[in-house]
């Protein structure tokens, strides 16, 4: 295994910057995830470190090589694909072994490296069918198993799970987290999916039109999500935002929340003592006040220690099973909350919401970056 | 509910007549399309006497293979009275190779038109294509003088050269076609495990074309094998190919016009493509219509 360096990568087709000056680092065993929508470059980026597309500009190691002009085949890279990419003429057992063959490893150790990746993927009594006979969570296996039996020093993965149906998908999740702790394997993944990516990552980077937004852990990006989009993005059912005004009210910090269409109307005073920056600087701005639907809780007394209790009205209910959905209303702001099912709510319900302000995000209106 | 204004009701006498009317055409042009194949056979099947005598369209007296031996080894083609079969070998030897070579080629050039894109490669694709709209006349003069300069004037290996040039083509735009809906990640991941150019091509993509090598294979068959004009302009006497040589022994009359030779040679003539569809025949519409829907 081996870590990965990526310097001021950038790769253009024609005019077009796809990936812009992007930097990155992984360390040896650690698992990464390119996470961002269609069209975001996360794909491009990963065939730039398979070796799939050459690099414009900058610099991409594996351990302490370059290899921005290495062929793909000699980078010690291995790439399970999102189609499987699997040889349709081949049995699983050729499939699998087809990278040692090319690496001219010898029969009898092929059979052997082949029949313990199998066996470890439970694939083994599959070995002499054709892809064509498989489901797809055993195509999905056996294109594991074709990355797997390489023993390379990177594994490269391109949404590997979108085109499994939701039962198999979570199944080949744990699987791959599985994997990847036994192995202490090295591992790029691509996903759009954020939960995928939340549940499998060391480490996240949200790319936005070929920039990094946010490299951090999974739980910084979910904490502290370094703008709106961010925020926006990571977490099911997303974050709330709601817009406020900062004043300084007896030397704390208070973001005043209309709850009226007037300026000087009703307002909800929600304190930001002990906020982890300073927000000296904006007092008198507009900010974006980012609250998730977990940290809004039911409660029955007035006040809450470390929290501010805010009434409102209940809009829509719905019960997921584990947890309940709350729209509430806040004046003119509807927000959602994310309840104990036990809580027995019904439309029209006044509730009082306890938010749990140690957990809120502060964001700057005009640049949408967390303060 | 379903729309049950197109269920229509059962045994009406429109329908009868409907049905009625559409067997008697469809038996109609059965006929009319089998006729002339019928009067072939039938004919090459009689002696002179029976022709001369007997109706065009009656059976024959008895199964009668001479006039089928006499073209075979036989009949004059010009002053030479060795029957078809010198020719019949001459067309194996030139068709067999031209086949393999333009189907080989063009699988050859539409996996890299398709798979090793480079700058230029659709113009490049664009510019074969345009290939299978040159019709044959337009290329007999730079193809005269392209095998003089070859030395290959007069010879089979001509004809061959002519063939897989002209053919490939069309079997550019087969294979092209077919590969463009394999999906390339096949190619990466091949190239990530270390396969080259020509072992991704041999290993993987080749094993999966059969449905279009049949349709390449039948196509230049029957175009090799079916060409009068370059095999009449390239080639003399004794290294005409079969269609040529037919030409001639149906034009070659010593005293009275033998029909029955001339039925029987073209039936010799025709049976190669003949015996190609039948075996192939069904892969050709599937490889024809492979790719053009998902599944």
């Amino acid at each position: 295994m081996a870590s990965l360096s990526i310097r001021n990568a950038v790769k253009r087709f024609g005019a077009v910057e796809v990936i812009k000056n992007v930097s990155l680092d992984l360390n040896d065993g650690e698992f990464l995830v390119l996470l961002g929508a269609s069209g975001c470059g996360k794909s491009t980026l990963l065939n730039m470190i398979a070796g799939l597309e050459n690099i414009t500009e900058g610099e991409i190691r594996i351990g302490d090589r370059v290899v921005n002009d290495v062929h793909p085949k000699d980078r010690d890279i291995a790439m399970v694909f999102q189609s499987y990419a699997l040889y349709p003429n081949m049995t699983v057992e050729k499939n699998i072994a087809f990278g040692l063959e090319m690496r001219g490893i010898p029969k009898e150790e092929r059979n052997k490296l082949v029949s313990e990746v199998a066996t470890m993927l439970q694939i083994d009594h599959l070995l002499d069918r054709k892809p064509a006979q498989l489901s797809g969570g055993q195509r999905q296996r056996v294109a594991m198993g074709r990355a797997l039996v390489r023993r390379p020093e990177i594994f490269l993965f391109d949404e590997p799970l979108s085109n499994l149906d939701a039962k198999l998908r979570l199944e080949m999740r744990t699987e791959i987290k599985r994997l990847h702790k036994e192995l202490n394997a090295t591992i790029v993944y691509v996903t759009h999916d954020q939960i995928e990516a939340m549940t499998l990552a060391d480490r996240i980077a949200i790319l936005k039109d070929g920039i990094v937004q946010q490299y951090a852990t999974p739980a910084e990006i979910y904490n502290k999500p370094t703008n709106v989009f961010i925020a926006s993005l990571v977490g099911s059912p997303p974050m709330n935002f709601l817009n406020a005004r900062l004043e300084t009210v007896d030397d704390d910090v208070v973001a005043h929340v209309p709850l009226t269409k007037d300026p000087d109307g009703q307002k909800l005073d929600l304190s930001l003592k002990g906020y982890d920056s300073d927000l000296s600087a904006y007092i008198g701005k507009e900010v974006i006040i980012g609250i998730r639907p977990e940290n809004i809780s039911y409660t029955e007394e007035p006040v809450k220690d470390g929290h501010e209790v805010v009434q409102g009205e209940v809009d829509v209910v719905e019960p997921t099973g584990a947890d309940t959905l709350c729209h509430i209303k806040w004046g003119i702001n509807s927000v959602l909350a994310r309840i104990n099912n036990r809580i027995d709510v019904a439309i029209g319900d006044k509730f009082n919401c306890a938010i749990d302000m140690k957990r809120t995000n502060v964001f700057d209106k005009k640049t949408e970056t967390r303060i | 509910m379903s729309n049950l204004d197109i269920v229509r009701p059962e045994n009406s006498s429109f329908q009868w007549v409907g049905r009625l009317l559409i067997w008697s055409i469809l038996l109609l042009f059965c006929f009319w399309f089998l006729m002339p194949a019928y009067v072939v056979i039938s004919t090459s099947l009689k002696n002179l006497e029976e022709i001369r005598g007997g109706s065009l369209l009656a059976l024959p007296h008895e199964l009668n293979f001479t006039a089928w031996q006499h073209a075979w080894n036989q009949a004059c083609i010009g002053v030479q009275c060795t029957g078809l079969q010198p020719y019949f070998m001459n067309s194996v030897m030139m068709a067999i190779p031209a086949v393999l070579f333009s189907t080989i080629l063009g699988a050859l050039t539409g996996y890299t038109l398709t798979k090793w894109r480079f700058k230029g490669s659709n113009i490049i694709f664009a510019l074969i294509l345009f290939g299978c709209f040159v019709p044959f006349q337009v290329v007999i003069l730079p193809m005269a003088q392209t095998l003089g300069i070859l030395r290959l004037t007069n010879t089979v290996y001509g004809l061959i050269l002519v063939h897989s040039v002209y053919g490939l083509a069309f079997t550019t735009l087969f294979f092209r076609n077919y590969y463009v809906t394999i999906p390339d990640e096949l190619i990466r991941a091949a190239t990530i495990d270390g396969a080259g150019f020509f072992t991704i091509f041999f290993r993987i993509l080749l094993p999966i074309s059969p449905p279009i090598i049949v349709v390449a294979v039948i196509w230049q068959f029957t175009q090799i094998w079916n060409d009068f004009l370059f095999g009449v302009s390239f080639t003399t006497g004794g290294s005409q190919p079969l269609m040529v040589a037919l030409n001639n022994l149906v034009n070659t009359t010593t005293g009275v016009k033998q029909y029955n030779v001339d039925m029987a040679a073209a039936l010799i003539t025709a049976a190669p493509t003949l015996l190609v569809y039948i075996v192939a025949g069904r892969y050709f519409v599937r490889g024809l219509t492979a790719g053009s829907v998902k599944g």
